[in-house]
Formats: C-alpha cells, structure tokens, sequence
C-alpha cells in the first residue's frame, strides 16, 4: 500500500513538471539583491522559487557589490525582463543604472517593490515616485503625506514626523480595499497574515497609486491606531508597479514569507505587474479571517499530500488537509466523473489498514454528500468497525435514503 | 386540576373577558393583559423551559417581565448548572421553591403540565424537541433557526400544524416598530415594486484552532448534549460556541436568517414562499474545529422576478439589516436604525385604508395573548421555516459549489439527488426524527 502512494507521488510529481514545461514559461523575472538589513541571502531565492512555481516566470538573481562596494560595476540588463523585483535596501545605483531602470518602468516594465524594497533610496525621486509610499532614511514631510484609512476613508495626512515604523512582530489581520482589482479579486476580504513587522506611517508622493488592502496597526502591539497601507498598486510611465509591504524574512525565513497571504499576492502581484492581468488560481489553503496558513517549504498543497495526512490524522491534529481536500471538490468536481475520481481516491484511504479511524471519520463525512454507489461496499465493511459504526452509518442513511 | 383543553378553553374565556370585543382581527393591544399584573395565579400560562443557556434564561426573563401572566414550574438543560441557575429565577418569580429541574426533556414533557414551553437549544436538537413538545400539544415559543435541516423543518411545520399549537418564533425583531415601519413603508409600494432585495447578516467567527480533548465537566451531560449529531470528543466547547460548528449550526448565516432574512421576506411577501434558484460561495475556515463559513454570499432568484443577495454584511453597500431596491428607491432597516433613498419615505404615514401589517410591542407578550386567544402569533412556524430555508439551500449551493434548483411548492431541489443528501442529516442512534 504504502509502496502505491509512493508511485502515485511520482506521478503526480512528473505530471506537475510536465504541466509547467507544457504551458512554457510566459514571462522573465529578475530579482534584485544584494544589500539590505534583511536577510536578502535567505529572501531572494525563496522570492525565486515562489514565481518559478506560479509555471509563468523564470527568475533570475543580480546581486550588487557588497554594501560601499563600486556600484559602477552594478549594470543589470532590465529590458531583458518583465518584471523586476526590488528585494534590495543599501547603497545607490550608479546614474547609468537608474536611467536604464527609468526608462525600462517608463517604456512598460513591471516591478514588484518587496518589503524593504520600499526603505531604498531616499534621494532618488523617480523611485520614490513608483513605491508611491516609503519609510525611513530619514524620509519625512518633506518627501510627502503620510497616507492611511480612518473609517474606511482615505486620510492624506501631511503632518511633520518621520517616515517609516513598525510595531513587534505579531500576526495582524489584511483587509481588502479594493475587491475589483485582479491582484486581489476573489481573495477573502479578510485575513490573518503569519507574522511580520507591520509596516506604518509610510509616506511619499502616492501618486497613480491605489491601495488595495490595509492591516490596523494597533497600540498594543506599538503601532500607530491606523489602518496602514499593506498592498498598493501604481502606475509610473507605461510601467506597473506592485508593491507589497509584506514578507519580512529572518536567517531562515520565517512565518512572514511562509504565509500563504503573502506568497499569493506576490505571485498574483507579480503576474499583473508583468501582464496586467492574473491568470493564477486562488490556492485552497489561502488563510481566513479565523487564522493564518503557512506553507513551510512554501510549496502548495497536492491532492496526494492531503490524502496522506489525512490518512495520518487524528484528533489532536491539523485539519487543514481535510479543508483543503473539501475545497478542491468543492471547485474541481463537476461531472460525475471528476466527482467519482475524488470518491475513488477517498476509498483507497477508507479501504487502507494504515491509515486512522480519526481520519477515515473525516472522509466518511464528505463522501456522504460527494459520493456514489462505488462507496457502499467500502461503507458496510466500517459500519462492523466500533468506532466507525455511526459515522458509516450517516454516510451510509444519506448513500442509500429510504424511499 | 384542569385537564389540557378545559384549561386552555378557560384561558381563552378570560382573555376574552379582559380585552372584551376584539376589533382588528390578528391584532391584540399587548398591554390588554397586563393588567398591572393583577391576574390570578391560576390565570397565568404554566411553562417550562427546556434549554436554559443564555438565550433560554434571556427568554425566561422576558416571559417574567410581562408580570405574573407565566410563571415557570419546570426547567430542563443537560448541564446543571444552567439549569440550577434557571430554577432560581424561577423560584424567585414564584416566590418558592418548587420549581422542578430535568435534564432529559422527555421527561419534562411526560411528567409536566404544562401550557407551554420555551425552547432555547443548539439547532442540532430542533427537530427532535419541537416536534415531541409539539406532539404533547404544548403551545411553543421556539428559538430560530427553528431547523438545522430542511427536512428537520419540514416535520417540525407538519407537528405545530396537525396538533394546532400556538407557536412563536424567537425572531422578535418583528416586534420591533423600526422593523415594522420598514415593512409596512415596503408592503405599501412606498419605494414601488420590490425588484431586489440585499441581506447583511454578521461577518464570520475568529477560529481556535484545535483545542485539546478534556474530560466532560461532572455538570454536562456531554452524550445528551450530542443527542443525534455524531459523536465527537469534549474539547471544553459546548455552550454558545456550538454555532461555529457545522454538526451543529450553519454560523452566523443560520444563526441570523431568522432575523433579516425573515424581515426581508416579511417586506417583500416572500414568507409564505421561497427561491427558484440559488447559487454563491462561501469562505471557510482553513483549520481547527470551527467549520462555518466566515464569508458568505450567495443570490436567491424567485419566480416572481425578484432576486435577493445574502452577504456577511462587509460585502454589502448598506451592511448588515434587510434592504429592499424598488423602483423609486431603496429602504434599509437593522436593529436600531432605519433608512431609506430619501429620507421624505420614512416620514409617511400609512394611512387607514392601506395595508395594516400584524402589530406586536412585545414579542413575548404577543406570544401569551396567543395562546389566550388562540390566533396566530408574529412569528408563526410557516415563516420561519421559509426565513432558515433560505440560508439552508445558500449553505448547500456553497458546500457543493453548484447552482441550487428549488421547488418552492414541494420543497425539494429538482434533479440533484447529491445535493439532495444536504437536505438532511442521518441521527445517530438511537435518536430518529419521527414521521408526522
């Protein structure tokens, strides 16, 4: 049996990678890095990895001479790329590269400003014209308002005070402003983001910028009492900008960048500023607003992954295997067919001698409603089980009603 | 001691000798009874209370308020505490000590008796207590949503209907005046012809993960409290929150279709009838024991050609409450507010010769002048089966992702026996919902 998933793991795995040669990859990304006060050595090949699985991008790295090193030497070719992503906080480019980065944003190239990526270069107007917002390096009134919600009304606020602060760490709920747009369009209009620094009192020019989502800053955690901007978009020239606030990364990584809030709206955030449109799907483990969802390897879950866990299930456990195999029904399924090729991966498990009671209880429920005949054998055989008796027994009412 | 029907026909006589001539046929002026509680004991209504919790001990003070027209002699509720708790209320009321406490409602119902009983229980439980109480011909003041199921509603309708109890829904907003005024402003074409209707009910619950299994506290009957829901281990979460868990609740969506959705039907004279076609999506919670949608958001079309939008109240323009779009303006009314395209319609007056909507001050009040008179309450059973079959079909168009076709008249959703199977929910055994 076990030697069976493990074949069916292969498969799955070479059908993934067949999938994303066969759709090609539709646009070129490159990663700016080098310096920062984050950890940019663990950020930039996570940021990497999390387009090269949307199957659209390939993503290249151009690391700058180390902080005081000749940025003369720092020359990326941004007009190869559809995307540029900042994951970048030090030193200034050389006069050459800024104007190569000017006009490839001006003549239409994507960016993706990347948590830090929005401390960077104070002096540089252009740039602080594409973030729209940014923080610290002594920005202040003088480089513009600070922009917030206060009731659901935009507050442009052009007080003195230093620009750029962040409260501890903590999970914060996001809030979608915008549900039209297609960065977040069909996301949830609330949820709980995996621990990050939430970033506060931003300010900036904000022209050509719409907010789409915003997090409260509250006291308790040393915040400012304000619904701070988390995920904008902007327009400079031809070009698209999308900037996140979101993501901070430690040595290892952390729950910032793990956070399935995050990987999906960089990825979708991603995709428009190359594009102008989203084609992504939104990923059945997308937190709500009852609590964050982490992918540790920040990988997507596969049908083959939840069964295994959810074979491996009981009552102490995660649940959010189970959640996410309803989801793919609920979204999936809408012949018979595609119901039955779900129900027929579901009886393996009911049928398995390894896999728990606690476990099979779960899937008992959901083949209550999704299933077919094929499950009634299976069904009468756990209904003579103790434990699985009731539960096989409801299937079993719903599978087989009384006329 | 009376029997059942001598007690209740001399009820009726003296409700008939207090408020002499009834004029306007449905409508009883609540303070006719009242009486500056100068009625005899052995006038008032003798209740029960099975499910003493914070709704049903909310309800039992209600009741108590109206100044000696019910006095309470027994109480019933699987954890002792609570029902400790309700007897004291009781006997502070009755000015003794005799009220009698059960922890399993049958055997309320067989040694009682009783006028009434007021029910206040997870949704789990509707079925089987509101059509046993109902079988012992006791009129019923029953907490919405009066079903966890279609078909759990359906027999619960059919046994208030063949025992003719008096029943009162737990949906007082009815007895509200801005929720009236709404209504009538509406029935009376004030904004034109309803051609839409938006619903806001409350945003979804936080989750708690998965807490630990702990052992069940002495005072809960924790294998009662399951009654016919599968049987699932303690994890310290019973009371209140029972209504983030889809075994035993759909959520805020069922929690508060007995209020908005019932006054949207109210409004638009969809209370005696139901969608064609439902479709919509949910958002459910991605771990831990709490299963309901947080966001939810489906449409109901009906054969007249209206359609209503049912949303956690974020989603809409005018958040939560009930609002209607005519075609010469929109109303909307939520607790402690009501408001309108102009705010000229609000000022209107209905006037005598125009439609005169069902009149209540005090939905617990105009429960007992029921049960004297024998008229039909505010909130009768055959409109609040139609409010919770509502968010009922949207959970099903959300929990299978398919579109919803409904019959109305039959109550069955036509050519879909796989979403059929979400009409009803097996009981554990030994519990069966009976046949009526």
């Amino acid at each position: 049996m076990k030697k069976q998933y493990l074949i069916v793991l292969i498969i799955a795995g070479l059908l993934t990678i067949f999938n994303a040669c066969q759709k090609g990859t539709a646009y070129k990304a490159l990663i700016v890095t080098g310096q920062n006060n984050h950890s940019w050595k663990t950020s930039s090949p996570i940021l990497q990895q999390l387009l090269e699985q949307t199957g659209l991008f390939t993503a290249d790295i151009a690391k700058s001479p180390e902080k005081g090193g000749n940025m003369d030497s720092f020359n990326p070719d941004f007009s190869k790329y559809s995307v540029v992503v900042i994951d970048y906080n030090g030193d200034s480019w050389s006069e050459k590269t800024k104007t190569a980065f000017v006009d490839y944003v001006n003549n239409g190239g994507g960016v993706v400003i990347y948590h830090a990526g929005d401390n960077t270069f104070p002096e540089w107007k252009e740039f602080n014209a594409m973030i729209g917002l940014g923080g610290w390096g002594n920005r202040n009134e003088k480089d513009g308002p600070y922009m917030y919600f206060r009731h659901d009304s935009l507050i442009v606020d052009n007080s003195a005070g230093i620009g750029g602060a962040h409260g501890k760490r903590h999970e914060f709920e996001i809030r979608a402003r915008n549900t039209e747009h297609p960065v977040i369009k069909g996301l949830p209009q609330r949820w709980i983001h995996g621990a990050d620094e939430l970033y506060a009192r931003l300010r900036g020019p904000g022209k050509n910028m719409e907010i789409l989502a915003t997090a409260f800053s509250d006291t308790a955690k040393g915040g400012t009492g304000r619904d701070e901007p988390i995920l904008m978009t902007l327009s400079y020239g031809k070009g698209r900008i999308f900037h996140t606030t979101l993501g901070h990364a430690d040595d290892d990584g952390g729950p910032a960048l793990e956070c399935v809030g995050f990987i999906t709206t960089f990825q979708r955030g991603a995709e428009w500023a190359a594009s102008g449109k989203v084609t992504q799907k939104i990923p059945y483990d997308f937190p709500t607003m009852t609590g964050s969802s982490l992918r540790p390897d920040y990988k997507e879950l596969t049908l083959e992954g939840d069964l295994a866990k959810i074979a491996a299930y009981d009552i102490t456990k995660s649940t959010k295997y189970f959640s996410d195999l309803q989801s793919r029904i609920r979204y999936e399924a809408k012949t018979t067919a595609e119901y039955q090729a779900f129900e027929k991966q579901i009886i393996k498990v009911l049928e398995s001698a390894d896999a728990t009671d606690d476990g099979k209880k779960l899937l008992i429920r959901e083949i209550s409603w999704m299933g077919s005949d094929l499950s009634i054998p299976v069904l009468q055989e756990l209904v003579k089980k103790s434990q699985l008796k009731d539960a096989a027994e409801f299937a079993l009412a719903r599978l087989q009603p009384v006329k | 001691m009376f029997d059942k029907s001598t007690r209740r026909d001399f009820l009726k006589r003296s409700a008939t000798v207090a408020t002499g001539a009834l004029i306007l046929p449905q409508i009883i002026p609540s303070t006719a009874l009242g009486m500056g509680g100068k009625l005899p004991p052995s006038d008032r209504i003798v209740m029960g209370g099975i499910g003493v919790g914070s709704q049903g001990t909310s309800n039992m003070r209600d009741f108590l308020e109206l100044k000696n027209q019910v006095q309470f002699v027994a109480v019933c509720d699987v954890d002792a505490n609570h029902a400790t708790r309700a007897k004291g209320i009781a006997d502070k009321a009755n000015n003794n000590t005799d009220c009698r406490i059960y922890g399993d409602y049958r055997e309320l119902l067989e040694k009682e008796k009783l006028d009434a009983v007021s029910i206040a229980l997870p949704d789990h439980w509707h079925g089987l207590i509101y059509t046993a109480a109902a079988n012992k011909k006791l009129d019923v003041y029953g907490e919405k949503p009066i079903c966890r199921t279609i078909k759990d509603g359906q027999t619960i309708v059919s046994a208030v209907q063949k025992n003719k109890i008096i029943w009162q829904t737990g949906s007082w907003q009815r007895s509200q005046s801005n929720f009236h005024h709404a209504v009538e402003l509406v029935r009376n074409g004030r904004i034109g012809k309803i051609k839409y209707i938006e619903v806001g009910l409350p945003n979804g619950n936080k989750g708690i993960g998965t807490p630990p299994v702990k052992e069940v506290p002495a005072e809960l009957n924790w294998e009662m409290w399951l009654g016919p829901a599968l049987k699932v281990p303690y994890r310290g979460v019973s009371h209140w929150d029972w209504r983030w868990i889809l075994d035993y609740s759909g959520g805020q969506l069922t929690d508060w279709a007995g209020h908005h959705i019932d006054i949207a039907n109210w409004g638009a004279e969809l209370e005696r009838t139901g969608p064609v076609e439902i479709s919509g999506e949910g958002v459910y919670p991605r771990d831990g024991i709490f299963n309901v949608p947080v966001e939810y958001d489906f449409l109901c079309k009906y054969s007249n050609g209206i359609n209503m939008r049912v949303a956690n109240s974020a989603k809409l323009v005018h958040g939560g409450g009930a609002t209607w779009y005519g075609e010469n303006g929109w109303i909307n009314v939520d607790r402690g507010r009501i408001g309108a395209s102009d705010p000229k319609i609000l000022q209107e007056v209905i006037g005598p010769n125009e439609i005169q909507i069902y009149k209540s001050d005090n939905h617990w009040q105009n429960f007992i002048d029921c049960v004297r008179s024998r008229k039909e309450a505010i909130a009768p059973i055959e409109v609040a089966f139609r409010a919770i079959s509502v968010a009922l079909l949207g959970e099903i168009a959300m929990t299978t992702g398919q579109k919803i076709q409904w019959d109305p008249v039959k109550e069955e959703i036509i050519g879909n026996p796989m979403a059929s199977r979400l009409l009803s929910r097996p009981y554990r055994q030994p519990w069966s919902l009976p046949t009526i």
